[in-house]
């Protein structure tokens, strides 16, 4: 085994490669990783980065544990922003943990 | 029956702005002053010895509301570590005090020594 993988082993995850997603819309008070302007959007998990401490958790001084599963998912920028004038090709690659994602 | 009152809509942190125009960008490096570097080093060890988190710090400078587009990125970043170090009981605000009181002392400076800055332009 390569002392350098590219996918962290992640036992438990509700997504998988190519899964359609939706980010969660709303604006739960508190420190929250995903920004506004995704939030409603669909894309594609690009990859699943591994299991983390939330950092939802963390930015309170708990210790964010059990992680989550963050994912990097890959959105249309002409379906991120509206008006978009670049190519219908480009995308944008945001890392967003399990719990604001569902299933499209 | 009168109206129910509108649902409040909730606001976006003041450090979600993706998206919002930006205006002009100034490119000039600016360097770092004194205090920002030694800001720099506390945040710093503060982090690497486990203090703090920079989670927490993100959080701390999110909750600073309307002042997070007023100050500057230094200011901003050392007031939230202010903060957090005086939520986590890790210094007290008497303890803070206390102390820029005295740093504070220390430049009184007499006005003979004082520096040409400070005394003005010559009349």
């Amino acid at each position: 085994m390569s002392a350098f993988q590219t996918v962290t082993p992640v036992p438990d995850h509700h997504f998988d490669i190519g899964d359609q997603v939706t980010i969660k819309r709303g604006h739960p008070p508190g420190h929250r990783r995903t920004p506004d302007y995704i939030r409603g959007k669909t894309g594609e998990i690009e990859r699943i980065c591994g299991v983390f401490p939330n950092p939802e958790e963390l930015a309170y001084g708990f210790d964010g544990l059990p992680g989550r599963v963050l994912y990097r998912v890959k959105f249309k920028q002409t379906h991120v922003w509206p008006g978009y004038t670049g190519p219908d090709t480009d995308i944008i690659e945001m890392e967003i943990f399990e719990h604001w994602l569902e299933p499209a | 029956m009168s109206e129910p009152p509108p649902v409040p809509q909730p606001e976006k942190g003041p450090h979600d702005m993706g998206g919002e125009n930006a205006g002009e960008i100034d490119t000039i490096d600016q360097g770092m002053t004194f205090w920002q570097r030694q800001a720099n080093a506390l945040r710093g060890v503060a982090i690497g010895n486990n203090v703090i988190v920079l989670d927490e710090l993100r959080r701390t400078a999110e909750d600073l509301g309307n002042d997070y587009a007023r100050l500057a990125y230094f200011e901003k970043t050392t007031t939230a570590l202010r903060n957090l170090l005086v939520e986590k009981d890790i210094i007290g605000e008497d303890e803070l005090t206390a102390k820029m009181d005295e740093i504070r002392a220390r430049f009184d400076v007499p006005d003979e020594m004082e520096s040409e800055i400070k005394k003005g332009p010559a009349t």
